[in-house]
């Protein structure tokens, strides 16, 4: 061994006190290393520690996790620098120099026992944060949709059903409606979000006026349906799920129609438009364009 | 009027049988099915409404407006009983000119009348049409004798007996038994044996006897659409084998878990179960036999994977639809923790006739393993477009030349796609190959639900397995690694490929990653994911030998890697192509031959798609000056 190595100082800073910093932590300090473990935030654990369960055994997740926690806070070697961030990295292997801010938490982290009685008197965060119930049973759009979540009886398996129909009569999800449905059917905002999110069929941003669903079938697709699209969202100026500046249209592209016949094809506002071409595309949104003008016009004499 | 016995269905269905006045002629129009009506259906039937009073002939003229008769590309059609006659592609227009001809003076109207794509003979009985002949209905074969929303039609046509024969002379047992014994297997995909997946969950402990019926109508297969034509044209066969189920299963509420995307299906549905409550068919005390069925529609709301069982239980409580690990199985502990039996559409559909002609004659058509009939929706590069029902064991072949009637504008067949999403594509070299469960997993497709995609020699099949995937990203639920990340990363491979940017080691790392995402992943839709890349990789490895080294896509797809030329020797100069140019990158003047500006082409493909004299080509890049 060189001079130089054998003359290492023999301690290791790991940054990031997740599952991964710990077990790397744990696995050096009983080696005999000395260990400064680094953390952001204020505790250690990182992600695993939030979850319930892990892939893809559907073990426990904090069952794995904690007793590292505790094993890691009194291990002789290991230091941990918790709510601190790194600066600063100087010199070169072995011989590092480290600089490390350490936040004010005006709590003496190695007397605290985390009772809890500072929190209960508090005059700034007294309580666990939550968000406030939205102020509801005003807006036309609470009662529009308290009458769909009557219509179905309330029931927390109702959600989807609901969603749907506030999908329909509203034409996308608003903020309010998604709190107004989590407050009523007594499911956390984060689900009832949660779903909205997933389902294909919710929008959670205002559509256009003329909503156009491009089929992506695989019928439609070997008969030329992504140059509809691309020429839709040429003629359009947008991409795929989004609305032209003045909301006279939404892009939208759908799996399958299930009219696979007439493919390539596109439903303008629930009309079906079979065998499509891209030099039929022009002519084909300028009838809808059209039409509302047609309509403006109407109103207006 | 409440249907108190299984004798009083009987006297109900002689008096409907009776009520029908001896017709002369019966007119059938397919009407109600949401690709008929797109193909102005609904005008054709009006017009027939209207023309046959004006003509005089109420009496003695029937007109039956049915679902859909399968024979897609020549809706809307019209049939005259009884000379089977059969009119293609029928406008508002033509009816009149058959009311005078064919129903006044019996001739036939040669125009209307089918041509065969290859010889280009007329047909004029409809059980002479190659599409059917070869055909074996007994699912979709109904459709034609029945008015969707008339219940009437359907116990008429013998419809509700099958319930009547279990319900008065079988015991849930012996319901099981048959279905177990006719080796019917599951029409969504996977094929569990049926009878297995019942008798799981009629002995299934269950802490309060509670059991659950679902029938699974979320036909998320891009290229599939068989559910929603028999959810459409017969919806009391697939309730009839729902009650038939629950009576076997001891379950007393059920679910229909449809496709938002089908409205009509829905609605005809919704119509379904309340006439069969009416009549006392379904709700309480059925038939006066005790037994007691409720059947509830719960919509989709757009994500494939919830045709995935646990999936779509989850759904079905309220909740996001993610599959989760099947360690116990759904006939088990499904919806609610509940013993609950999922079958699909067709499935259900197929009941009622195994319990009406006993399971034996059921056994004996098909395969020694795969029994029955299977509706497939041929679509895509093929001339005879709709659905098919074909026993099992019937040759791919058969399927897409003698039924499907080969490939439009003489072009050459290159694979069809099964199975959806999950299937794979089987070339030209298998087609010979005998249509069921385990022979297409042989070939590294699967039966899936039943879609049949027909691709030509413009189809690229490397774009094939990038569209499949790029649809499943879209769809992966994201709760497993494997198909979260596989996907992605197998995908953004693919889309190199695509853009002229492959390497040598990608197709090995493409088949390394779907070999894991089989084995590793959590439910079905991530174990089969690689299904299209494996298979398109297995088959045509040389056309993304063709994609990587010489940056070409043979079939003229991937834009990045071919671009249009105008031929001088065809182009007349009309000048059309010129004015749709989007990019103005095409200069000509009128009668001389145009020019394409490579630097200003978008390779969008309008021209190509204008021109009418075929002057516009795809070649390799190299062989244009850019």
């Amino acid at each position: 061994m060189s001079d130089a190595a054998s003359t290492k100082t023999g301690a290791v800073l790991i940054v990031g006190a997740g599952i991964a910093g710990i077990q790397a932590s744990l696995d050096l300090a009983n080696s005999g290393f000395k260990v400064y473990l680094v953390e952001q935030s204020p505790t250690i654990g990182g992600t695993m520690a939030q979850l319930d369960k892990t892939f893809p055994t559907n073990d426990c997740s904090m069952c794995i996790v904690s007793p590292k926690l505790v094993e890691c806070a009194r291990h002789p070697n290991i230091e941990l620098l918790t709510f601190a961030e790194v600066e600063k990295v100087e010199g070169d292997a072995g011989h590092f120099t480290v600089s490390v801010r350490k936040k004010a938490r005006s709590v003496d982290g190695s007397k605290c026992t985390g009772c809890g009685v500072c929190q209960a008197a508090c005059p700034v965060r007294a309580t666990v944060r939550v968000p406030e119930p939205l102020e509801d049973g005003e807006g036309e759009r609470t009662r529009a949709v308290d009458a769909i979540i009557d219509s179905h009886g309330g029931s927390r398996e109702a959600m989807i059903m609901v969603l749907q129909d506030s999908n329909k009569a509203f034409n996308y999800l608003p903020e309010e409606v998604l709190h107004r449905i989590s407050t009523r059917l007594g499911i956390p905002y984060a689900e009832v979000y949660g779903a909205a999110s997933f389902y294909k069929a919710f929008s959670l941003e205002p559509r256009g006026t003329h909503i156009i669903q491009t089929c992506m079938g695989t019928a439609c697709h070997v008969r030329g349906a992504q140059r509809i699209l691309e020429e839709m969202e040429r003629r359009l100026d947008i991409p795929a799920g989004e609305t032209t500046k003045d909301r006279l249209f939404t892009l939208e592209t759908v799996n399958c129609l299930g009219a696979c016949a007439l493919g390539p094809i596109v439903a303008i506002d629930g009309e079906f438009h079979g065998s499509m071409t891209t030099a039929k595309v022009p002519a084909l949104l300028d009838s809808y364009a059209e039409g509302k003008n047609d309509s403006e016009r109407r109103a207006a004499s | 009027m409440r249907l108190q016995s299984v004798a009083e269905l009987d006297v109900m269905r002689a008096s409907v049988v009776a009520a029908r006045s001896p017709r002369r002629q019966e007119i059938i129009v397919s009407t109600d099915s949401t690709c008929c009506v797109l193909r102005g259906s609904l005008g054709v039937a009006e017009a027939f409404q209207t023309g046959i009073s004006e003509a005089g002939l109420r009496e003695g003229t029937g007109l039956r407006l049915t679902g859909c008769l399968g024979f897609c590309e020549i809706e809307p059609m019209v049939v005259i009983l009884p000379q089977k006659i059969l009119y293609q592609r029928v406008t508002p227009g033509d009816v009149k000119e058959i009311i005078q001809k064919t129903l006044k003076e019996g001739v036939v109207v040669e125009r209307l009348l089918y041509k065969d794509p290859q010889t280009g003979e007329a047909i004029q009985d409809i059980e002479k049409v190659p599409f059917y002949q070869k055909q074996m209905r007994l699912v979709l074969g109904p459709n034609e004798r029945i008015e969707p929303s008339r219940i009437e039609d359907y116990i008429a046509d013998g419809g509700y007996s099958a319930l009547a024969k279990a319900l008065s002379g079988m015991t849930p047992e012996g319901v099981i038994q048959e279905v177990t014994r006719s080796g019917i297997r599951g029409r969504g995909g996977a094929g569990y044996p049926t009878g297995k997946k019942w008798e799981t969950t009629r002995t299934a402990d269950s802490e309060d006897g509670v059991r659950y019926v679902i029938c699974n109508a979320d036909e998320g297969d891009p290229g599939a659409y068989m559910d929603r034509a028999v959810l459409e044209a017969n919806p009391h066969a697939v309730l009839e084998g729902m009650v038939i189920g629950s009576f076997a299963i001891g379950s007393h509420e059920g679910f229909i878990y449809v496709r938002t995307e089908y409205p009509l299906a829905v609605d005809r549905l919704k119509k379904a179960i309340a006439q069969a409550e009416d009549l006392g068919l379904a709700g309480r005390n059925i038939l006066g036999s005790g037994h007691d069925f409720s059947i509830r529609i719960v919509r989709g709301a757009g994500a494939f994977v919830c045709g995935e069982s646990t999936a779509l239980m989850a759904s079905l409580e309220g909740k996001v639809g993610r599959p989760r690990a099947k360690y116990v199985h759904t006939s088990e502990k499904g919806y609610h923790e509940r013993p609950t039996n999922l079958n699909n559409v067709e499935t259900w559909a197929n009941i009622p006739l195994i319990i009406n002609r006993g399971a034996d004659w059921f056994a004996g058509i098909g395969t020694e393993r795969s029994k029955g009939t299977k509706i497939f929706s041929l679509v895509g590069k093929i001339n005879n477009t709709g659905l098919v029902e074909v026993p099992m064991g019937i040759s791919l072949r058969d399927i897409v030349f003698t039924i499907g009637g080969g490939i439009p504008k003489g072009k050459r067949f290159k694979a069809v796609q099964t199975g959806g999403p999950s299937g794979g594509c089987i070339p030209e070299s298998l087609l010979d190959l005998k249509v069921d469960y385990d022979e297409l997993t042989k070939a590294g497709s699967m039966m899936g639900s039943g879609g049949m995609i027909v691709m030509d020699e413009d189809t690229c099949m490397v774009d094939v397995a990038r569209y499949f995937l790029a649809f499943l990203k879209d769809e992966s639920c994201g709760k497993c690694v494997p198909c979260r990340e596989g996907i992605k990363q197998m995908l953004a491979i693919l889309e190199r490929i695509c853009h002229g940017e492959g390497r040598e080691e990608d197709i090995d790392t493409l088949e390394q990653i779907g070999s894991y995402q089989v084995d590793t992943s959590l439910c079905a839709l991530g174990q089969t994911a690689a299904n299209p890349v494996l298979s398109t990789i297995r088959y045509f490895r040389s056309e993304y030998e063709t994609h990587i080294r010489d940056r070409y896509c043979p079939a003229g797809v991937c834009k990045a890697l071919f671009r249009y030329r105008i031929d001088p020797e065809t182009c007349n100069g009309c000048m059309a192509c010129v004015k749709q140019c989007p990019s103005k990158a095409i200069e000509g003047e009128r009668k001389k031959p145009h020019i394409i500006h490579q630097e200003t082409c978008i390779v969008c493909g309008i021209c190509h798609d204008t021109c009418r004299f075929g002057a516009i080509g795809k070649v390799h890049t190299s062989e244009v000056a850019v």
